[in-house]
């Protein structure tokens, strides 16, 4: 019987919102706009139209072991090319962002091919080769997954995604790295780590507060989707952890 | 599982303090408008001191402003004070860095220093092969002379260096025993009376444990166990026991009977702190890696003081135990540098966890009769999964409902770790006060954590992902190599040297167990008398009480260097 995967338990809003996110077969909601160019900017690996740095030869020109396993994985262009691994980071708030950051691990998983994930609390990070990062990294932030005030790209100095949001409604950032303007629009003027950048990058408008209520996939009781009210969620939980305490004494059947 | 109503809020009052002047519910706030890091009189105090230093010695230090992000110091957001919790008292954050805080480090040094000698041994050595009389009168010779000794003081030979008592005034020696008889024949400076310091049911079952056997309870001087490391400690003991007991039996310093004393007093008799850690980490005995939970719940005496409070006794532990096993062994022997406290603080700050286990304790109360302020085996639950996913979903259900609906506590609690280690004990917590078992609360732990990643679809570091989801099969079963007691686990149990926020928890999960059951100690009856010494330098009934002594600096430590510098 082929593996059908169920993407979460859940009765809530909140547990669809995560399985629409998780299942590849769901196309995500375009919300914005960015250029290629402007994507390489945020990121702040390598200089626009500069080629990729590699990390090794391409696949094609280097010898490759007798290896049944590369006879079967197809490698990623970035693979293919021998770039090197570089990352993208996300600090998601905790008020209500689209996407979080287990959410956004499994999310990928499901999604892409040729990644490695990092999943913190206040950050995730998902690292692959550079070509690769750059077309996961525009899908990332082009779609629902993100929203421009309360979703940060943050290299480093992270520090925000439980703090209460700017009476602008952005989420604290030490280093400001993207900022509301007065005509609605978010841009970021520095890229992931810090860095200014030599010109703004225009992100969109924040999605309105009903979107985003609608659209999180955290449980949050004071407006949103009370975690207790989800007794399938909570129930499935209980099980998995009943399930391996059972483990623990390595029971024969 | 059912949310109860409780309207204390106990963390309410510090979160009104730290922010003043605003909604602590609101969801908004203002930032960048602080001016850095001038908004904290400490880090304005460091950056006076860094100047002076700079001019002293030539070479630059603290400089906030050039160095921390390129230009953009600390301080953007504001900076927060913090109450210890079930003190009152607001402190810097920085004072509670175990580096500016000398309360800290004087507990570390208070139990490092200490090892517990029996004496049976050498009195049957002393009567039997010696044919010497062994009496009270004897004793307390004997006491006098090793009080002298003890310290760095020659009993035996002539023309022999000592050590100046003003710098080892913390070293001393006491003995107990459950002979109360006997320990009414010794000089009262010298004993530590279980029948008073004790609560009476403790001490009848204390006295019961110890039985007529004499342990000696040691303490050598701060500044040799900080020069050298914890496994000094019984070696400089036991050769200050030996002199003793030759200068006080008047024996031969060679003869072969020496040797019986000396490995009494070395090996056999001898009951250490910590075990020494394997070469991997590479420590001898009596450093924090080998503490194991139960005698780390021993050596906190808040349960003697608090008998019919094992939430405060248990909260004691945390705030205890995180100091150590996240600041100083994890924080620093294991690591270094100052992140680490960040995250351990926020167990014992601000009465957050404080609030939590009491929900605790009003669930278990309300939906399983469970008299928490009258401690005794008799009303605990029977500790099946059900009721443990019962107790631990309730728990951590409402803790995370706490941080949703005060954002200024989430704020207080920024990192994930944070909340997940208080969150997590709570559950743990009420979970074995309620059952009386300490596995059951650590597996309450576990579901707790797994609750909490799924909920807001984060949890803590990396780490977490492999110790906290691989815990539930390691909680409950006592096969070797897939588990163990509780009250045996520590700090270098298989995978719980990884993250921060976990030890000090455990440590607090197994003592509430016992606390919970009105028992008087969780392990060792021995290491509980020990450190009810009312003569130490560090007050283990309150640690963070001293803990907020330390941070506002009215703590007086020992390790006295002022008589051998110059004067300032």
């Amino acid at each position: 019987m082929a593996y059908k995967p169920q993407y979460g338990p859940g009765t809530s809003k909140v547990a669809e919102n995560r399985r629409k996110q998780m299942n590849p077969s769901q196309k995500l909601e375009k919300m914005r706009d960015v250029t290629d160019e402007d994507i390489v900017l945020i990121l702040g690996h390598r200089a626009p139209g500069a080629a990729y740095p590699t990390a090794h030869p391409p696949l094609a020109e280097q010898q490759e072991p007798d290896c049944p396993i590369r006879k079967i994985v197809t490698p990623t262009d970035g693979a293919k090319a021998g770039d090197r691994v570089r990352y993208i980071q996300f600090a998601d708030s905790m008020f209500f962002a689209p996407c979080h950051p287990y959410q956004r691990t499994y999310t990928e998983c499901y999604r892409f091919r040729g990644i490695d994930p990092g999943t913190l609390s206040g950050r995730q990070i998902v690292e692959c080769r550079e070509r690769d990062l750059e077309k996961y990294s525009k899908e990332l932030v082009e779609t629902e997954l993100l929203d421009a005030a309360r979703t940060g790209i943050r290299g480093a100095t992270v520090h925000g995604h439980s703090l209460r949001l700017a009476e602008n409604g952005m989420m604290f950032d030490m280093l400001q790295r993207s900022v509301l303007g007065e005509d609605g629009i978010v841009r970021y003027v520095k890229n992931q780590i810090g860095e200014p950048l030599d010109r703004a990058v225009a992100i969109g408008k924040p999605l309105d507060e009903k979107w985003l209520k609608a659209h999180t996939t955290i449980f949050h009781s004071l407006g949103g989707t009370p975690y207790r009210d989800d007794a399938e969620y909570i129930e499935y939980v209980q099980r998995i952890h009943s399930l391996r305490t059972k483990y623990g004494f390595m029971p024969k059947e | 599982m059912a949310k109860i109503e409780r309207t204390q809020k106990l963390f309410l009052q510090a979160l009104k303090e730290k922010f003043q002047g605003q909604d602590v519910q609101s969801e908004t706030a203002e930032y960048y408008k602080f001016n850095g890091y001038h908004q904290s009189p400490r880090k304005e105090e460091f950056v006076k001191a860094s100047r002076a230093v700079e001019m002293d010695r030539g070479i630059s230090m603290y400089n906030p402003v050039r160095c921390h992000l390129g230009g953009i110091p600390l301080g953007q957001r504001q900076l927060m004070t913090y109450e210890v919790s079930g003190t009152g008292v607001f402190v810097e954050g920085d004072d509670l860095h175990f580096v500016n805080n000398s309360a800290m480090q004087q507990m570390w040094d208070d139990i490092r220093r200490t090892v517990i000698v029996n004496m049976d041994l050498a009195h049957q050595t002393l009567q039997k092969r010696l044919g010497k009389e062994v009496t009270p009168e004897t004793i307390n010779e004997y006491l006098h002379v090793l009080n002298h000794a003890m310290p760095g003081a020659a009993v035996v030979q002539e023309h022999m260096v000592e050590t100046h008592p003003g710098l080892v005034d913390d070293c001393y020696v006491k003995v107990f025993t459950g002979d109360q008889e006997l320990a009414d024949d010794l000089e009262p400076q010298f004993v530590l009376d279980v029948e008073k310091l004790f609560p009476a049911k403790q001490a009848e079952a204390l006295s019961a444990a110890v039985g007529k056997s004499l342990w000696q309870a040691i303490h050598i001087p701060t500044t040799v166990s900080r020069t050298c490391d914890g496994g000094t400690t019984s070696r400089w003991s036991a050769m200050q026991i030996g002199m003793s007991f030759i200068a006080a039996y008047r024996m031969c310093a060679g003869e072969a009977a020496v040797a019986d004393l000396s490995y009494a007093a070395k090996h056999a008799g001898v009951i250490q702190m910590a075990s020494h850690l394997p070469a991997r980490r590479a420590r001898g005995p009596n450093e924090p890696g080998g503490i194991m939970f139960g005698v780390f719940s021993d050596i906190i005496q808040a349960n003697r003081k608090y008998p019919n409070d094992p939430a405060k006794a248990s909260l004691e532990v945390v705030g205890a135990g995180t100091m150590l096993f996240d600041q100083i062994w994890l924080g620093s022997y294991m690591s270094g540098g100052v992140g680490f406290t960040q995250y351990a603080t926020a167990a014992y700050t601000d009465n957050i966890l404080d609030e939590f286990t009491y929900y605790g304790m009003d669930y278990a109360k309300d939906k399983y009769k469970v008299d928490w302020k009258n401690p005794s085996p008799g009303d605990k639950v029977k500790p099946t999964q059900e009721i443990v996913n019962d107790l631990a979903t309730e728990v951590t259900l409402n803790a995370m409902e706490q941080y949703e609906q005060y954002p200024t506590m989430m704020e207080d609690h920024f990192g994930g770790s944070q909340r997940a280690g208080v969150i997590a004990a709570a559950s743990g917590l009420t979970t074995s006060i309620t059952t009386g078992n300490s596995n059951a609360g650590l597996n309450a732990w576990y579901l707790s954590m797994l609750l909490h990643k799924d909920g807001w679809s984060r949890l803590g570091f990396f780490g977490y992902d492999l110790q906290d989801q691989c815990g539930s099969a390691n909680s409950l079963s006592m096969v070797s190599d897939r588990g163990l007691m509780g009250e045996l686990r520590g700090p270098n149990y298989p995978n719980y040297a990884m993250n921060v926020g976990h030890q000090g928890e455990y440590a607090a999960i197994v003592g509430s167990s016992h606390y919970g059951r009105g028992d008087a100690f969780c392990y060792s009856p021995l290491v509980k008398v020990c450190f009810a010494d009312p003569s130490l330098k560090f007050d283990f009934a309150e640690p963070r009480r001293e803990f907020a002594k330390g941070a506002i600096r009215e703590f007086m430590p020992a390790g006295e260097r002022s008589l051998i510098i110059p004067a300032r």
